[in-house]
């Protein structure tokens, strides 16, 4: 029999995530070899980069050995080496189950896409507007992307929450919104 | 004054009576909807605090950590989905008990484990955290390095299946915390001319980003409309006298696990509540009722990971160090009001040790009286649509962030640091080991630098306590990838024992 026949090694409880699983809900997303590769790839990139702009640091006084140079030089080498290791992994042994990860879905990721451009939008449109309308905006835009429909949903709820938040920042902890 | 007296009387201030009530609200609210992280709400609420004197935030803070950990029974035992990882295992034998139509005893029982095995973590945490903390005060700049690789190395075993990504989000964590002025000499690195990132990346932005946006971001990328529905014929309420000695010593066996578990670096009520309810299933005399809806199952799982709390608590404030993802998540408030967690809070503040375990009492006792009236209601609220959830946590993650600083750099980082999150949770990267190393990373450098110009790397052989934190720290790579290896060959020799099929 070939190991890869053999089963995983199973703990002695159930392990973390299990019980949702059982719930029903819960579809695990597939493994991957090419996500496994490009993580260890930018991980590869990340620590090489750490590594090298830890070496420009500009120093007031030179005096070599320990200096602020040192910790992150030492950081990026070792990051480098276990990167190469995660790299290495990925590319000869089968990639790992990721059953603690659930798979993303189709609408899901166009909501996700549509939260990060509304969020986008408010950035910029808060120091313009003011915090009450681009709030509102945004919770409104927000909740009707999340499935929200119906005067309470895209009305009642975003006008109190923004109501309530701008009373709790501006009046009681006086943040200037 | 008494500082204890001093301390307990901070708690009759106006706004830290209704912090703990808002905490304690929001913490409940926290944990029944799954999904929705103590350490998330502790992250989003720090945003909020910040603003308020010591005492007052740590009532809002430590009254939702335990909130959080009565409200996350109820979705557990009522549809089987646990309202955060600690009760993971209360699900295992709490939903079989609600189908049974037993789920009023379940939730009822639940509720009064976790009561007890939060009051004796404090116990633990009143006896222990100063005798720790004055062991900790001798702790030079070696020690202090190997207590920071300890943490970090049982963060990273803990929270990751992969050894190499889990250290690797130590590194990232440690090379954040760079950023910014060096702790030695003052010079700057990794500012790029950026102003704002003189004094370092906002550490309570990232968290945010890491616990709270991610989160929020990977439901909505991965949501499904839910299947199960919520039980809601509750049945019987009350315990009967024999079920209390039944669950005796499952609860008192647990409570000792939790307390434990609680101590250790980082591990929290997820491990131990597993820990409990395997323990109790071996000890009691019918095993097999276990998955199936026995009520030692339920105070074993529950009583051990309630008792977690007094164990993190004085791991976190004696030496500095997280018990667990929450107390990660209020280090970085505590540094921000100006108290930085380790032996000298015990000198320097007795008085708010004192306050926090007055905190932690009143949070336990109103937070069962809540659980034990709430339960109808909460019934309904799991029927809440997420639209509303996920709006509010939107905005509340922004606006929080935005209130640390009042500058929209911050919103921006927490934003990006949101999205590395998501990034990181779906490649099997823990967030965890990054917070870590960014909040004790200048800790580490500045130690670990200062030891080495003592002495040299000789230093951390020969010292005692450095010697064993490092031994310690072996250990705590090398046994779980050796129990790894050893659950494998057994599964394979299990395997290959069995008869071979015939016929497909």
């Amino acid at each position: 029999m070939s190991t890869a026949d053999r089963p995983e090694a199973s703990p002695a409880v159930p392990a973390a995530g299990d019980a949702s699983l059982a719930a029903g809900g819960h579809v695990p997303a597939p493994a991957s070899r090419p996500i496994e590769v490009l993580s260890a790839v930018v991980a590869l990139g990340a620590s090489a980069l750490l590594f090298q702009f830890a070496g420009e640091i500009e120093l007031r006084t030179e005096t070599g050995g320990i200096d602020p140079r040192w910790w992150p030089r030492t950081l990026g080498m070792v990051g480098v080496a276990l990167s190469l290791a995660l790299l290495v992994v990925a590319l000869v042994r089968s990639p790992s189950a990721r059953d603690d990860v659930e798979a993303a879905t189709h609408s899901g990721r166009i909501r996700l896409a549509i939260i990060a451009v509304l969020t986008f939008v408010y950035l910029v449109v808060w120091p313009t507007a003011g915090f009450v309308p681009a709030t509102a905006l945004l919770l409104v835009a927000s909740t009707a992307a999340f499935g929200g429909r119906g005067l309470r949903a895209l009305v009642v709820v975003p006008a109190v929450m923004t109501g309530a938040l701008y009373l709790l920042f501006s009046s009681l902890l006086k943040v200037p919104l | 004054m008494n500082a204890v007296v001093e301390g307990l009387t901070a708690l009759t201030d106006p706004v830290a009576i209704v912090g703990m009530l808002i905490g304690l609200l929001v913490g409940t609210l926290v944990g029944v909807f799954p999904g929705v992280t103590g350490s998330m709400a502790v992250a989003l609420a720090a945003g909020f605090t910040l603003t308020l004197e010591p005492v007052q935030g740590l009532a809002v803070l430590l009254t939702i950590y335990v909130g959080a950990n009565y409200g996350d029974r109820v979705p557990a035992i009522l549809v089987n989905t646990p309202g955060t990882p600690a009760a993971i295992a209360t699900s295992l034998d709490g939903y079989p008990m609600a189908k049974q139509g037993r789920a009023g005893l379940a939730l009822v029982m639940s509720s009064v484990v976790t009561t007890i095995g939060i009051l004796l973590s404090i116990v633990l945490f009143v006896l222990a955290a100063r005798p720790v903390a004055s062991f900790a005060l001798r702790f030079g700049p070696a020690e202090m390095f190997a207590l920071v690789i300890f943490g970090l190395t049982v963060m990273v075993s803990i929270s990751s299946k992969s050894l190499l990504k889990g250290t690797l989000a130590g590194i990232a964590g440690l090379a954040i915390a760079t950023v910014g002025r060096d702790p030695i000499t003052g010079d700057a690195r990794f500012v790029f001319g950026i102003n704002d990132l003189n004094s370092g990346l906002p550490f309570i932005a990232v968290i945010i980003g890491l616990f709270g946006i991610a989160e929020l971001f990977d439901q909505v990328l991965t949501y499904r409309a839910g299947k199960v529905k919520p039980i809601s014929s509750l049945g019987r309420w009350w315990p009967q006298k024999s079920e209390y000695r039944q669950v005796a010593k499952p609860t008192a066996v647990s409570s000792v696990i939790g307390m434990g578990v609680g101590v250790v670096p980082a591990a929290g009520g997820d491990i131990a509540g597993l820990i409990g309810w395997d323990r109790a299933k071996r000890m009691s005399k019918e095993p097999e009722k276990f998955g199936n809806g026995s009520l030692e199952g339920i105070a074993g799982a529950d009583a051990a990971a309630s008792a977690t709390l007094g164990g993190a608590l004085t791991t976190t404030l004696a030496l500095g160090i997280p018990g667990d993802s929450v107390m990660a998540v209020m280090i970085g408030s505590l540094i921000i009001w100006g108290l930085q967690p380790g032996p000298s809070l015990f000198s320097d503040h007795p008085d708010l040790i004192a306050s926090i375990a007055g905190i932690m009492v009143i949070a336990t006792v109103l937070s069962f009286v809540i659980s034990l009236v709430r339960t109808k209601g909460m019934v309904r609220l799991l029927d809440l649509p997420n639209h509303y959830l996920w709006a509010a946590i939107l905005v509340f993650c922004i606006v929080g962030t935005y209130t640390t600083s009042n500058n929209l750099y911050t919103v921006v980082v927490m934003l990006v640091a949101g999205v590395v999150g998501l990034a990181m949770k779906r490649t099997g990267f823990p967030p965890g080991p990054v917070v870590l190393g960014l909040l004790l990373g200048p800790l580490a450098e500045s130690n670990l630098r200062r030891a080495l110009l003592i002495d040299g790397p000789s230093i951390f052989l020969t010292r005692p306590i450095s010697l064993t934190l490092l031994a310690l720290t072996v250990l705590a790579v090398v046994l779980p990838v050796v129990a790894h290896k050893r659950r494998e060959r057994k599964a394979v020799k299990e395997y290959d024992d069995q008869p071979p099929r015939v016929g497909v």
